[in-house]
């Protein structure tokens, strides 16, 4: 997990790990959070069309997100930040109807990502990469009510005002094999968002000098 | 208009008393309870029942601050999707109003939501949030973040909405697009949308910092976090819209 490209950083020494934050840090961390949340509500927006169209819609989420949040590691040089973001993404999250436990999620799912990082020492490529497919997972968060307790799920939230027939047509269509498909697919399509925004860092941030 | 139009080309030595009275409206602490409320009332299982209420709200608060347009356009929005969600399938039943429907009757969710949002956003400048978190003691980290958030959405909405634009213009938006090149179209949107608001962003930045918004001593606040008569008078009105909403039969059931 640790290759990639940071073999000549021996010199250089951990970066440091307080959790103090500069003033850039913070504006830092609210436009890349303002970002990935428009960015993947924008994209989100086109799930309301159909159940099948929703779960379709989730991955490719996960894969836009990468670009940002990418874009946002390779700012980011110490401990902090990419908690920080979590936990402002969160309660964005909670304002909008989404329950307190998945806030809790993401917040645990950020602070792990972070420790990702710091294994990298907040350089390496592969790092950041893998610290993205873990946080990608949130948008997993959405279901695990799902699995937690089914009954319950179907009679809250939206969905008793979603119509008889979406909620017959997506119960049926959120059974255990395809939540757990959705899960893997998260994963891979956060991975490939972080490889995606590597690339697209390199393709034209990079080239424009905003990375 | 025999008030100060604007009331910071009013003389502070005489008009600042009038104008503190005047410009307070509701402490931004009440106005985020109110949002948070309001949000966890409508997205609740039984939601449905306090959307007319906080639309009611919504309305109310947008007629206090005189934003004539958003008092106008929520109830004509709700109206917009009570119609296309309860009435339509009812007089042309077919898989299309079906879907459209669906989708109508979850979104007036958000559109009572965001109404009594659009109010916090509008009348809460970003320094009287950071003031008002304060107050609440959240670290600052935290709190400098989402009051800086706060000034950011508009400008990062307004690039998304430019880039869309340009996208369509060209034949490029749309659900199609994005299943036949969902790499390209992510790319097409995403890049030059994070670009510009990062453009964006550095001079906003630069403008905050100088103004000290990363600075560690605590600052003094020109208006300081008050709860006043406003936040008074509404403690009433939300408890007769609660009951309201709870005792009344549900209209859009």
């Amino acid at each position: 997990m640790t290759g990639g490209t940071e073999a000549p950083v021996e010199a250089a020494e951990r970066p440091r790990l307080s959790l103090r934050f500069s003033a850039r840090d913070l504006l830092r961390v609210a436009i890349f959070a303002v970002i990935f949340i428009v960015v993947t509500y924008v994209i989100g927006m086109l799930g309301i069309l159909s159940p099948l169209v929703w779960l379709l819609i989730v991955p490719v989420q996960a894969i836009v997100g990468g670009v940002v949040v990418m874009l946002f590691l390779t700012r980011v040089g110490h401990a902090g930040p990419l908690a920080l973001f979590g936990l402002v993404v969160a309660l964005f999250y909670l304002l909008s109807g989404n329950t307190v436990l998945s806030t809790a999620v993401i917040l645990v799912l950020a602070v792990l990502a972070e420790l990702l990082l710091w294994a990298g020492r907040y350089r390496s490529r592969w790092a950041a990469i893998w610290a993205y497919t873990l946080f990608g997972l949130s948008f997993f968060t959405p279901f695990l009510p799902l699995v937690l307790d089914r009954e319950a799920y179907f009679a809250t939230s939206s969905w008793t005002e979603m119509g008889e027939d979406y909620v017959r047509a997506s119960d049926a269509l959120l059974s255990a094999p395809v939540i757990g498909a959705l899960a893997g697919g998260i994963l891979v399509a956060a991975f490939l968002g972080g490889l995606l925004g590597s690339a697209i860092l390199r393709k034209h941030f990079v080239r424009a000098g905003l990375a | 208009m025999s008030a100060p139009a604007s009331p910071e080309l009013a003389s502070p030595s005489r008009a600042l008393p009038v104008v503190l009275a005047r410009e307070r409206g509701l402490d931004p602490r009440t106005k985020i309870l109110l949002v948070v409320a309001c949000s966890i009332a409508v997205m609740s299982p039984q939601g449905s029942r306090f959307v007319p209420f906080v639309l009611l709200l919504a309305v109310g608060l947008a007629v206090a601050e005189r934003a004539w347009r958003r008092a106008i356009g929520l109830p004509l929005a709700a109206l917009a999707m009570w119609v296309l969600g309860w009435l339509l399938p009812g007089w042309w039943p077919n898989p299309v109003t079906a879907i459209l429907s669906i989708a109508c009757v979850y979104l007036i969710r958000f559109v009572a939501a965001i109404g009594v949002g659009a109010h916090l956003i509008a009348t809460t400048s970003p320094t009287r949030l950071a003031a008002a978190l304060r107050a609440w003691r959240i670290p600052r980290p935290v709190s400098v973040t989402l009051a800086v958030m706060l000034r950011f959405f508009p400008v990062v909405a307004a690039e998304a909405a430019a880039v869309l634009d340009a996208m369509r213009l060209r034949g490029l938006a749309g659900a199609g697009g994005l299943v036949r090149h969902p790499v390209l179209s992510v790319e097409r949107f995403t890049v030059p949308m994070i670009a510009a608001s990062l453009r964006a962003s550095e001079d906003l930045s630069a403008s905050a910092i100088l103004r000290g918004l990363g600075s560690r001593r605590v600052p003094t606040a020109m208006h300081p976090p008050r709860f006043g008569v406003a936040d008074l008078v509404l403690v009433p009105v939300v408890a007769a819209l609660v009951a309201g909403a709870l005792l009344l039969p549900a209209p859009l059931a």
